[in-house]
């Protein structure tokens, strides 16, 4: 044994922590990295679970899965900077009960490396080291689809989530990027990437099946390569009718992913969200409420406490 | 899922349990390498077939393959021991997470440990000086010691050092200097709840490493030269349901400062590649194989499904190498060194007293060490190491 070999005082330690913090934000990507960090590797893996804990009894699963190719430029880069706030927005106004958050990011299975990531559900900042440890593949075809019906596989039967399981309430699932999905899942990509066999099975079918465990929303940003593509949009409305959002400002991405889980919780209705908003001093009240106009549902609007009582949320963002 | 791995030595340290580690990562895909006891005073090195050689403390030994640590509650956190590894490292964050319930090591700990190993003088026993078992006495003691997670919050953290601090004495630092880098560390380490260790169990297979040797530990080891440490598979019961032993052994017996060393002999030209002596333990001791010893620690680990034997290389380097199979004490033979009642600190001082007594027996050599080795432990050796690459280990595929 005998130890010691480095210098271990508490200015040089300070130093260190700070330079490593420093680091680009997609440290492992910029790293070189051209396959997918082993925490995110979807292959193999049987479930990502969404679980209730003493400290967290009312889980509420959150993922966001973004594109990660060359047309989505550098927006991957800004959502890499906004979602860490994420988990504060929705716990601070009691959006959502417990959330869980599980980060993502989709590829083109026909041509990328690494065509999907997946992270675990996470009540805490362990969900943005999944965020650092994304790579950014930066390729893609320039045929304006990228293998989100991979993705939705995915989050479809591989993912267990105890809101549904015990109390049959959905997770919400994210899709933020601007091409469309293939017409349908591909049992070779799934093999490759998921290393199972699998029936061909149509987008359509599978966004039912998806539609079970979830509320599928896209958000489809305007800065991004395909942004306001009415095709893009076309297609996604036909699979998932209202609940595809456009976003003008990607800066906005955690208002508007938090509003949407509020508003489908039913903790609040859009014009108390966006209230809260501008009193939280957020400047995108007007961004986000362009976006989620959509999903204004009118009726039912349940302001105030869920029916699970008044118990601290055990999430604590320090 | 029965794929996982325990690693110990079943010496005084220094055995190769790193390099073991890192053989059983290269051999087959790993979830994570789980750290299950003692601190940064651990030294694991690993050489890679490309050449690179680190010695891993608080890292664990499979991190020059990607595959990541963690750093489980038995584990005492260094943060300034953690920062200087991690630079050597290339600053491999995203590989670490850490109990938030592990004790924190800090200078007061280290200060007062190294004050009272110079109070003992001559008598030293053979600390590293880096404060663990200061640490883990200290949190005996004081229930609202240091933990990981207590860097998430500057007020706690804060008060919980200050507290260190007046209960030790000073260690030539400002607390809140201390309080800064600890910080830093909370912001750059991810520290992680107790269900995380299960979830890697259940997500891949995973190797335990330990740190030092059965024969230095805390319980069973010769008191008073002992780590605050359990050395045995006894952290990794508590931590998984199942799993395969591996006990460490070399060819040849080494003792890293203070202590009884029954088959000692400094005659025997054994250089050492990458321990030296060090301020804290003293002297990098060398002797012939104790198989008695070595018993007695199988024994006490509960017992072994397999063994590690490295230095295979080098009986053939140093034709006076020998295998001790039994002592001599008082003109009469001593053939096994009987374990004591648990917990039984008088016992095995009194085992301490006596194996200063004893000297070695008749020593043979062997034609085949590994043989040798495997029928004097009772256990099968399943890897074979000729150095120290993972290129010059032989897995017997017979573990996971």
């Amino acid at each position: 044994m005998g130890s010691g070999r480095w210098s271990t005082d508490v200015y040089t330690a300070a130093d260190n922590y700070r330079r490593a913090t420093g680091a680009s934000a997609f440290a492992y990507s910029d790293s070189g990295a051209r396959k997918a960090h082993p925490a995110l590797d979807p292959k193999g893996v049987t479930e990502r679970e969404s679980r209730d804990s003493d400290e967290h009894p009312f889980s509420t699963p959150i993922a966001v899965l973004f594109d990660v190719t060359g047309s989505m430029g550098g927006v991957p880069r800004v959502l890499q900077t906004k979602l860490p706030q994420l988990l504060g927005l929705l716990t601070r106004k009691g959006y959502a009960t417990d959330p869980h958050i599980l980060f993502g990011a989709v590829g083109d299975a026909t041509c990328d490396r690494v065509p999907l990531q997946i992270g675990q559900f996470e009540s805490d900042n362990r969900m943005d080291e999944d965020l650092a440890r994304i790579v950014l593949e930066g390729g893609g075809g320039g045929q304006m689809t990228e293998s989100y019906e991979l993705a939705m596989y995915f989050m479809a039967r591989h993912t267990a989530l105890d809101s549904f399981e015990k109390r049959g309430r959905r997770g919400y699932l994210f899709l933020i990027g601007d091409e469309m999905p293939y017409p349908k899942v591909n049992p070779r990509e799934v093999e490759k990437f998921l290393g199972e066999r699998t029936q061909p099975i149509s987008t359509e079918e599978l966004v039912v099946e998806l539609q079970r465990t979830f509320d599928v929303y896209y958000l489809l940003p305007t800065a991004a390569g395909h942004g306001g593509n009415r095709d893009v949009l076309r297609r996604w409305r036909g699979l998932l009718g209202q609940n595809v959002l456009e976003l003008d400002d990607l800066d906005a991405v955690c208002e508007t992913i938090a509003l949407t889980v509020g508003l489908g919780e039913g903790t609040i209705d859009l014009d108390a969200g966006l209230d809260d908003l501008v009193e939280s001093g957020s400047a995108f009240s007007a961004t986000v409420g362009k976006a989620l106009a959509p999903l204004q549902r009118g009726g039912v609007v349940r302001r105030g406490t869920l029916p699970i009582g008044n118990a601290a949320s055990g999430n604590e963002r320090l | 899922m029965n794929d996982h791995v325990a690693v110990v030595d079943l010496g005084y340290g220094d055995a190769g349990k790193g390099t073991v580690v890192d053989a059983l990562c290269a051999y087959s895909a790993k979830r994570a390498v789980l750290r299950f006891n003692g601190g940064a005073q651990a030294a694991h090195n690993v050489v890679t077939e490309d050449g690179r050689q680190h010695t891993f403390a608080q890292f664990g030994s499979g991190t020059l393959r990607g595959v990541p640590t963690h750093l489980t509650r038995y584990v005492v956190v260094d943060p300034l021991a953690l920062a200087a590894e991690a630079a050597a490292l290339g600053n491999p964050f995203e590989l670490l997470t850490v109990d938030g319930d592990a004790l924190l090591a800090t200078p007061w700990h280290r200060a007062a440990n190294q004050r009272r190993e110079r109070a003992r003088g001559g008598d030293r026993h053979g600390s590293c000086g880096m404060g663990v078992g200061e640490t883990m006495a200290y949190a005996a003691s004081h229930p609202g010691a240091p933990r990981v997670s207590d860097t998430l919050s500057r007020t706690r953290l804060r008060r919980r050092l200050a507290a260190v601090e007046s209960d030790l004495g000073p260690a030539g630092v400002p607390l809140d200097d201390v309080v800064d880098a600890f910080r830093a560390f909370g912001r750059t380490v991810a520290i992680v709840g107790p269900t995380y260790g299960e979830r890697l169990l259940r997500e891949g297979p995973c190797v335990f490493e330990g740190a030092q040797g059965v024969l230095l530990d805390e319980w069973r080891g010769w008191h008073p030269h002992t780590t605050w440490s359990t050395t045995t598979f006894g952290n990794v019961s508590e931590l998984c349901g199942s799993f395969t032993r591996i006990g460490v052994v070399r060819t040849y017996t080494t003792r890293h400062g203070a202590g009884p060393f029954v088959t000692e002999d400094a005659t025997l030209d054994l250089p050492e590649g990458h321990n030296a002596t060090g301020e804290w333990q003293g002297a990098f001791r060398v002797g012939h194989f104790d198989a008695v010893a070595h018993r007695y620690a199988v024994e006490v680990a509960g017992g072994v499904d397999g063994l590690a034997v490295t230095h295979l290389d080098v009986p053939e380097r140093c034709p006076a190498l020998r295998i001790c199979e039994s002592y001599t004490i008082d003109g009469r033979p001593w053939t096994r060194i009987v374990p004591g009642p648990p917990r039984d600190l008088g016992y095995q001082e009194a085992l301490t007293a006596r194996l200063h007594q004893a000297r070695p027996g008749p020593l043979t050599r062997p034609d085949d060490w590994a043989a040798a080795i495997e029928n004097l432990l009772s256990a099968p050796v399943e890897i074979e190491s000729y150095g120290p690459g993972s290129a010059d280990k032989k897995l017997l595929n017979r573990i996971p």
